[in-house]
């Protein structure tokens, strides 16, 4: 029986998905530029051993003949009209790694290479209902960011690359047709140098069949380690060391705009498109963020910035776009904006909720959260506060307000003697006329006192406090300062 | 089959009608005080906009509200004040059972910021206090508050001085406080719907002794000896160090 079960693990076997973009470095440039260029034949040129080449072009350009190794000055001669743009290679590597992303929520184990990604699909057919509807949700995704793909699909990382074709395929081919398209496949493809592949030649092997139809031990007599290695790779009787992908512990992004941004609501476009790869990002690492930070860089001058607190359980992308539209009506901004980035290093774990059966409560908590949010966002941090209390016994030094804070502090012990709702936030000075006490109009002492003695370290205050009440009925917290003897009314009963 | 909180807004709104449902009013909160609860057919009511108008401030206006706000905030709702004319006083609020974390100061600019932070607190079903002492907001504002509020869970209030008396008021219920003495209000009915105006009812708010103590009659001081500060407890005079050479 546990050998049985053992035999099914073994069966188990690893989809490895490799998705190549062929096209990374003109898509890595061309992302932030503006569509009208789609329209000409673009080429990415970089330097390589003291000679630019083009790196990759886009499909107008092939129709002149432009294809990748052509050295610039040649690609300029075949094609006058050829707009050439430099390698970037800080971008590509974040367009690559927001593609990481996208395939993380699919699988994972994700592999990044250096211009393709792998991902290990075993099993992850469940969620999707099957491998094809994961395949297309996966194509489509990644279409959001406008990259070209191609994928590969096959038993291990090393033979999906080899298998790699012309367009995203839909499909999960079986094992015998994978097995067969891989012997089928042109050994130069094999990673391997120069030297190799002119042996290959030599002995007459043109496919990868031809070679593995050998015996290991003469393989290994004629040619070096490494190919073992790769052989051993390719047919998965080793596992992948590569490095798994895991989400940056901090997110930073930015989409720049060239033609400059002169109005808040066209900067709105960009900064969802930003929040939906940040949301992406939070879904991938399982958090909430406590707070974000938004940059607006323009080409000359200082940047602005500005910073939106979360109080914790309201993250999905609408209302940070919400949150973010009210905090950016009070900034006052550059005139041009150029380039719009998003930062965020505070990040807690996602609360485990447990779901009421009517879900009251949770919706309850989110909208005081969202709210509170909401009001930061709009009207400052300091328009916000909230009655908090200290151990003192001076009125107001007992009584504060402080920032909003949600959870509960602890409550001191309170005096019995009553005490008003509303306190002047300073001790206001009362008239005395023939033993009448004159604030707004004639006040009349009713009850009291209490008498509270404090702050002896700084400045001795030794107050009776009174209940005092007008003519109308509204009645007043009055003290005499027992030095000075004067009258001060210091609150309101409500 | 329609979204669940589709529906549930739906029913929990005033104005559905809903078939065996007799009564006018179900959605009321109680005013924790009897004779109130019968002058208002049950409550406070949910769900709307109740407007107090008082003369002056300190007469009691907060304290009929005390039970309420105290429930509300012991049912995990948030209740947020809107530009109060002083300064909450905690130990007060803690003596009378209210949780602070669940309070909110809101302080607003303008009468735009006022009304963007109270229709917010409306939709986000907290309980509102709000205050028009530095906004005097026009109908057309109080309408959309009130709109605002039929869709809500949770009441809101406004209180007022009486010069708003002259206009009429699109809140559902409008009543005017009046103090008669210490600790007892005068509660005029002057709006409420389903209900003729002019209905009055007297409150009293605890201890009503109104024994008046003259001044030359007040519990004979106890003065402190004036203690002479020790010497250790004075300001340090700076001092030139010198340095020996």
């Amino acid at each position: 029986m546990k050998k049985h079960r053992i035999n099914n693990i073994d069966q188990k076997k690893d989809i490895w998905l490799y998705i190549d973009f062929p096209l990374l470095a003109l898509d890595a440039v061309l992302t932030d530029t503006d569509n009208t260029q789609a329209e000409s034949a673009i080429a990415i040129a970089s330097l390589q051993k003291n000679v630019q080449r083009i790196v990759c072009c886009n499909n107008h350009a092939q129709k002149w003949g432009i294809e990748p190794a052509l050295s610039l000055s040649t690609a300029l001669a075949i094609c006058p009209n050829l707009l050439v743009l430099s390698r970037n290679h800080e971008q590509e590597e974040r367009l690559l790694h927001s593609l990481a992303l996208i395939a993380y929520q699919f699988s994972p184990e994700v592999i990044i290479n250096d211009r393709g990604l792998w991902l290990e699909l075993s099993g992850c057919d469940q969620l999707f209902h099957s491998y094809s509807k994961l395949l297309q949700r996966l194509h489509r995704q990644m279409l959001s960011l406008s990259v070209t793909a191609t994928t590969g699909i096959a038993m291990s990382p090393l033979s999906a690359q080899l298998l790699c074709g012309q367009k995203f395929q839909y499909y999960l081919p079986d094992e015998d047709e994978i097995h067969h398209s891989l012997m089928a496949t042109e050994l130069f493809k094999l990673p391997g140098n120069q030297k190799q592949k002119n042996h290959f030649k030599q002995l007459g092997l043109e496919s990868i069949g031809d070679l593995q139809a050998l015996p290991r031990s003469a393989l290994s007599q004629r040619f070096s380690p490494e190919l073992i290695e790769t052989l051993v790779l390719l047919n998965g009787e080793k596992p992948c060391t590569l490095n798994r992908f895991t989400p940056p512990i901090e997110f930073s992004d930015q989409i720049q705009i060239p033609q400059g941004l002169y109005s808040k609501d066209s900067l709105l476009f960009s900064m969802k498109t930003l929040l939906q790869r940040f949301c992406l990002y939070l879904s991938a690492r399982q958090c909430h963020c406590r707070n974000v930070v938004w940059r607006f860089e323009p080409l000359l001058g200082e940047c602005q910035s500005m910073a939106i607190t979360l109080s914790g359980s309201n993250n999905n992308c609408s209302s940070l776009l919400t949150l973010s539209r009210l905090r950016l009506e009070r900034l006052e901004l550059p005139q041009s904006i150029e380039q719009i980035s998003l930062f965020c290093d505070q990040f807690i774990d996602k609360p485990e909720l447990s779901f009421d059966l009517f879900d009251d409560q949770i919706t309850l908590d989110n909208q005081s959260s969202e709210l509170i949010d909401n009001l930061y966002a709009r009207l400052g941090v300091d328009a916000l506060s909230q009655p908090s209390m200290s151990e003192e016994h001076l009125p107001e030094n007992a009584g504060s307000i402080s920032p909003p804070n949600r959870s509960a502090k602890p409550n001191y012990a309170t005096s019995k003697a009553p005490q008003p709702l509303w306190l002047l936030t300073e001790p206001t000075r009362i008239q005395q006329h023939n033993k009448q006490l004159y604030w707004r109009q004639a006040l009349t002492i009713i009850s009291g006192p209490e008498r509270l003695c404090g702050n002896w370290w700084q400045s001795e205050q030794q107050r009776d406090y009174y209940l005092a009440c007008d003519s109308k009925g509204a009645r007043y917290w009055v003290f005499r300062e027992s030095m000075s003897k004067q009258w001060f009314v210091h609150g309101l009963f409500a | 089959m329609p979204s669940k909180p589709l529906l549930k807004n739906l029913l929990s709104r005033q104005d559905t009608w809903r078939g065996r449902n007799r009564s006018l009013r179900k959605h009321v909160i109680t005013t924790g005080n009897n004779s109130l609860d019968r002058l208002l057919l049950g409550g406070w009511p949910v769900s709307a906009l109740s407007e107090l108008v008082s003369q002056q401030d300190g007469i009691g206006e907060l304290s009929i509200l005390l039970p309420t706000l105290k429930r509300c905030a012991n049912e995990d709702k948030l209740c947020v004040w809107l530009d109060p004319p002083y300064q909450p006083y905690a130990p007060a609020l803690v003596s009378a059972g209210i949780p602070l974390h669940k309070l909110l100061v809101v302080r607003c600019k303008n009468s735009r910021e006022w009304l963007w932070a109270a229709e917010q607190a409306i939709r986000g079903n907290a309980l509102l206090f709000a205050w028009t002492n530095q906004t005097q907001p026009r109908y057309t504002d109080l309408r959309k508050l009130q709109l605002a509020a039929a869709d809500s869970r949770s009441p809101a209030f406004l209180f007022s001085s009486t010069a708003v008396l002259k206009a009429s008021s699109p809140a559902l219920l409008r009543i005017e406080l009046e103090a008669l003495k210490a600790n007892v209000l005068l509660i005029t009915l002057l709006k409420l719907r389903g209900k003729a105006p002019g209905a009055k009812i007297q409150v009293s708010l605890g201890d009503e002794s109104t024994e008046r103590i003259e001044l030359d009659k007040l519990p004979v001081n106890i003065h402190y000896p004036q203690l002479k500060k020790p010497d250790y407890l004075l300001p340090l005079k700076p001092e030139v160090l010198r340095l020996n050479t």
